[in-house]
């Protein structure tokens, strides 16, 4: 399935058949075919993760040598920093709403667009077409367009003699504006529902048919749980992705007003580039990762109670 | 499927370890590769002045001034066959992002585009070229230098004179009735201007706009009469508590009164576009405009806009001065080359020619003499809010090195205030004690 798929890439794939003799030989090719790959993982990802761990027991202003300073940067994180606790709080409240939202939205529309009506594909492309331009720039430059005290909504509101608040503006409903902007760049979710809702056995659904069940009754007993390694993939990725949200509260609201959308990655990115504290900074995206990974590690301890994989002979428990 | 759930999730787990940090590898990945890079420093000067010569140089700004700056380099490799330019531009939130990430790798171009707001942070961290033996005499009058120095040292070679001042719809104004404001007029002449003017504009539309910036509240506690907020390079700190709780109290009265906008409307606001600047979009009556900036607005709305100095207290009020700079990076190869050509950048008449007023009214008075007779209306208003605000003039107030948090932290706290989060004195209480704490820290 998908998710296996992206965990996996990589060497797990090579055929393993032939003598043993010459395993040792086809081991070195696979390590030099990948070897491109290697190499800039390695200088460009893994050196400067942990040159970051070192940074992050530093002061580094960026304009001069960074100094050790121990564990002082978290102690100061953990102690005296009520922007670390707002951001963390505020990034925390986007990730729950904004993850089962998105989940639950590109589900329904991917069920819609699973059906098998005449010129379906002009469909789907039509409903993935604004995934193209996905979390860009220029998306979050047009909501906030939308979204402003002259935007096209309040326009919109205003023809039905509603006046529209200040939606990304206002304190209260700025980060609500957020959430339903990342709902709404639900495409490459959707797709990966999409290709597991074609992977589900047809004959499932007409045994269940034979049988009697319903429309309601084959979504719950045969949909959701078929469906369910993706929806675990989608889970995992959506909340990692949701923990580091930037784009959107930089360019829309600045993180403002009154920090009530300044995300954790946002608070972390003016540390580092705008108030020069680059040691700081990389203490606060360890945290991130920690975070991060601890999240993803009850998920899938978690998963072993509803995640259901065909193969393991549908243990789900 | 063959997988197991642990090799599972440790590839994700890795996965979610490379996303995360990826918004942190750039810069950390620059400053180790720029420890051994700098070492070449000193004698790094070997350069003959006739050999080839590439100098890398940065600026922020418009589209205009990027055309005229690209011209003048021409000029000058016309002039110097064997000097080249590498040339970077971009606006100005994307060069002060740039340059922190360059001064970490050093390799800050050699000749960069310099703000009095950024000058002493990248002064106090040894990145800028002392410049102080470049002789301007005849080009820069010598208090306007003396004025710039910092220890004793220039580290700008001042491009053009700058003036804040506040920018007003004049045509609105007389529509409802409303006297212009006048020059040198007094913060409670403003008060009670703001304050009349509400009775007699309509609803919808306000005199002046809220403020919450830590500069705003610096123009008023300077006019009367008291220390700067930060002097002394960040060392001194002082945050007067009966003038803090009065000019808040007062636009707290004004917010009440509609005299400001409300905070929701206030913080939509984004100067110098179409439909969203305060005062462009028919909203604000008035604005805070720069002589270099003042343009803009007047482009945005041409024919309407007039100006008038900053309000002033017993002490003077707002400030006229050089705030753009021509500086020369400390890690440069072609220091000698560079200072050549910052000196000729404000002394060569053709160049003066070429550039205009993309950076403001010329610092060298012999350019601004043959410019005057060819200057528009966007440019003679930038003149004007010079002239009007010279006489009562205070010096330019900058953040001080490592106040850049402090300065967001001053704007949000106030926001809140605004928003009726919390009191002036709670907020008080915060900023105070965040300057404080750096202020100490400086000393130490």
């Amino acid at each position: 399935m998908t998710a296996e798929k992206a965990a996996g890439t990589g060497p797990a794939t090579t055929p393993s058949k032939p003598k043993r003799a010459s395993a040792k030989g086809h081991q070195l090719a696979g390590y030099i075919f990948i070897s491109p790959w290697l190499i800039g993982f390695i200088l460009l990802t893994l050196w400067p993760i942990a040159q970051s761990l070192y940074l992050s027991f530093t002061e580094y202003s960026l304009l001069e040598d960074p100094v050790w300073t121990g564990t002082s940067n978290y102690a100061k994180i953990f102690t005296d920093d009520a922007t670390f606790t707002k951001s963390l709080s505020v990034t925390f409240m986007f990730v729950l709403f904004s993850v089962p939202l998105k989940l639950f939205f590109s589900l329904m529309v991917a069920l819609a667009l699973n059906k098998n009506l005449r010129g379906m594909n002009l469909y789907r492309t039509a409903i993935y077409f604004p995934s193209l331009i996905g979390g860009s720039i220029a998306v979050a430059a047009l909501w906030r367009n939308m979204f402003g005290l002259d935007g096209y909504i309040n326009q919109v509101l205003a023809w039905f003699g509603i006046e529209g608040v200040g939606w990304i503006s206002n304190p209260d409903t700025s980060l609500g504006t957020l959430i339903l902007l990342n709902t709404w760049q639900f495409g490459s979710t959707m797709v990966i529902f999409l290709a597991g809702l074609k992977q589900v056995p047809q004959e499932l659904y007409e045994s269940a048919s034979v049988d009697g069940a319903g429309k309601i009754r084959k979504f719950i007993s045969i949909t959701l749980p078929m469906l369910s390694p993706v929806m675990f993939f989608n889970l995992v990725l959506g909340i990692i992705g949701s923990f580091q949200t930037f784009t959107s509260a930089f360019i829309i609201t600045k993180g403002g007003p009154i920090n009530s959308t300044y995300m954790y990655a946002m608070f972390l990115y003016e540390k580092a580039f705008k108030h020069y504290q680059m040691g700081y900074a990389s203490a606060l995206a360890w945290i991130l990762l920690s975070i991060v990974a601890l999240l993803t590690l009850i998920n899938f301890a978690a998963s072993r109670y509803w995640v259901f994989y065909e193969s393991d002979g549908g243990k789900t428990k | 499927m063959k997988m197991t759930g642990f090799t599972k999730s440790l590839g994700l787990t890795m996965l979610a370890a490379m996303l995360v940090l990826s918004a942190c590898s750039g810069g950390g990945g620059n400053g180790g590769n720029g420890e051994n890079a700098g070492t070449g420093n000193g004698s790094g000067e070997s350069d003959a002045p006739a050999g080839d010569t590439t100098l890398s140089i940065m600026w922020w700004g418009t589209d205009a001034r990027h055309e005229a700056t690209q011209k003048a380099l021409e000029i000058y490799t016309k002039q110097n066959p064997g000097v080249t330019f590498k040339p970077e531009f971009m606006a100005w939130d994307a060069f002060w992002q740039k340059l922190p990430t360059l001064a970490a790798s050093k390799t800050i171009t050699d000749v960069l585009q310099m703000d009095a707001a950024y000058i002493q942070e990248y002064v106090a961290r040894g990145q800028l070229e002392d410049l102080s033996d470049i002789d301007l005499s005849g080009i820069v009058d010598p208090s306007v230098i003396e004025n710039l120095s910092i220890d004793g040292k220039l580290y700008g070679i001042p491009l053009s004179q700058n003036a804040q001042g506040l920018a007003f719809n004049k045509v609105e104004l007389d529509q409802y009735g409303i006297p212009h404001p006048h020059k040198d007029w007094t913060y409670d002449e403003f008060f009670q201007w703001a304050r009349d003017a509400r009775a007699k504009l309509p609803e919808g539309k306000y005199p002046i706009g809220d403020t919450s910036t830590w500069d705003g509240f610096n123009y008023y506690q300077t006019a009367m009469g008291k220390p700067p907020i930060m002097s002394d390079g960040g060392k001194t700190f002082t945050l007067d508590k009966d003038l803090f709780m009065k000019f808040y109290q007062t636009y707290e009265e004004f917010r009440k009164d509609q005299i400001v906008p409300p905070a929701e409307k206030a913080s939509a606001f984004l100067e110098n576009d179409p439909q969203a600047d305060p005062m462009a979009s028919g909203v604000v009556m008035t604005r805070g405009a720069t002589t270099g900036s003042v343009g803009a607005l007047e482009q945005l709305m041409p024919g309407k806009v007039g100006v008038v100095n900053l309000p002033t207290g017993p002490a003077g009020g707002g400030w006229a001065q050089s705030t753009i700079f021509l500086s020369v990076s400390a890690n440069s190869k072609n220091k000698d080359e560079a200072k050549k050509f910052v000196k000729w950048f404000i002394e060569d008449k053709e160049a003066g020619q070429a550039l205009g007023t993309t950076r403001g009214i010329p610092i060298n008075p012999e350019i601004y003499a043959e410019l005057e007779p060819t200057l528009e209306d966007k440019d003679k208003l930038g003149k004007q809010i010079y002239d009007l605000s010279l006489d009562k003039a205070l010096p330019f107030y900058s953040p001080a090195a490592g106040f850049s948090e402090w300065v967001d932290t001053y704007r949000k706290e106030m926001e809140a205030v605004s928003f009726g989060q919390q009191s002036i004195e709670e907020a008080f209480e915060k900023i105070d004690k965040m300057g404080k704490e750096l202020a100490a820290k400086a000393g130490g």
